[in-house]
């Protein structure tokens, strides 16, 4: 399974980082392959390409606060989590993926 | 300089609450000879800290102030000897405390770089664990400097 994931939140200072962090370490643990873009108060980071984006199975976007260009995932199936949640749960997240998208 | 030393670490600061916790760090930062102005500093994390709770979650606040009373990039580090209220993102008290001073005049988002580093790292259980059980001011001091290496130029 391929996911992409954008993360933010309103500081952009630390959630955004702790949430893309957990979301990585959730699907190196889950053998997924994953990008997170953070797009936080120092500016976009790890910008997502387009070929990420099109071989994803699935995206990944917090709903703290709007994300920039969401438009790049339109018609894929996209999840919305908290910042919070993704710290937090983000293995369960990623396993819920994998169990719906069963790949 | 370095961005954390011995002198900006306390393992067991007495606080009863988020202010105090901040005030003795921050005195730490000034007596390292850190600051041009005390009050001007203490008064940015509080505007800040008011903005949106540091209390990252993981029993952890990450306090900052970005200003021109700032005159070196400095990490302090305290371990409070009771957990204290900081209105955290997960609702746990906050045992461990990183203040951050970044002078104003900085090359762009240094402080948000050392953040988001430190952020990323907080993630992992066994970086937490370490800072939890680090039995010595030296320790800490090793550790962060290994983490922030990456990110002050």
């Amino acid at each position: 399974m391929k996911l992409v994931a954008v993360t933010a939140c309103p500081s952009g200072v630390a959630h955004t980082y702790l949430a893309a962090e957990s979301l990585e370490v959730a699907a190196k643990k889950n053998s997924v392959e994953i990008h997170v873009e953070t797009q936080g108060s120092i500016g976009i980071e790890n910008e997502l390409s387009m070929e990420q984006i099109q071989s994803a199975d699935a995206v990944i976007l917090t709903n703290n606060i709007g994300i920039k260009n969401e438009d790049r995932f339109k018609g894929k199936p996209v999840v919305r989590v908290s910042a919070g949640d993704c710290i937090n749960k983000g293995d369960a997240i990623v396993k819920k993926l994998q169990q719906k998208l069963a790949k | 300089m370095q961005v954390i030393n011995e002198e900006l670490v306390d393992l067991a600061i007495d606080a009863d609450s988020k202010m105090s916790a901040i005030s003795v760090l921050a005195e730490r930062i000034n007596q390292a000879g850190r600051l041009y102005d005390h009050a001007g500093y203490v008064a940015s994390v509080v505007e800040r800290e008011n903005l949106t709770t540091t209390g990252i979650g993981f029993g952890i606040a990450i306090p900052h102030g970005k200003s021109s009373h700032v005159k070196e990039t400095t990490v302090a580090f305290g371990r409070l000897n009771n957990k204290i209220d900081w209105q955290s993102l997960d609702g746990e008290n906050v045992g461990l405390v990183f203040l951050l001073a970044v002078p104003e005049e900085c090359q762009g988002d240094q402080h948000l770089k050392i953040i988001a580093g430190l952020s990323r790292k907080l993630v992992h259980q066994e970086f937490r664990d370490t800072l939890e059980q680090a039995a010595s001011d030296q320790e800490i001091v090793e550790l962060l400097n290994d983490s922030l290496a990456g990110v002050v130029a």
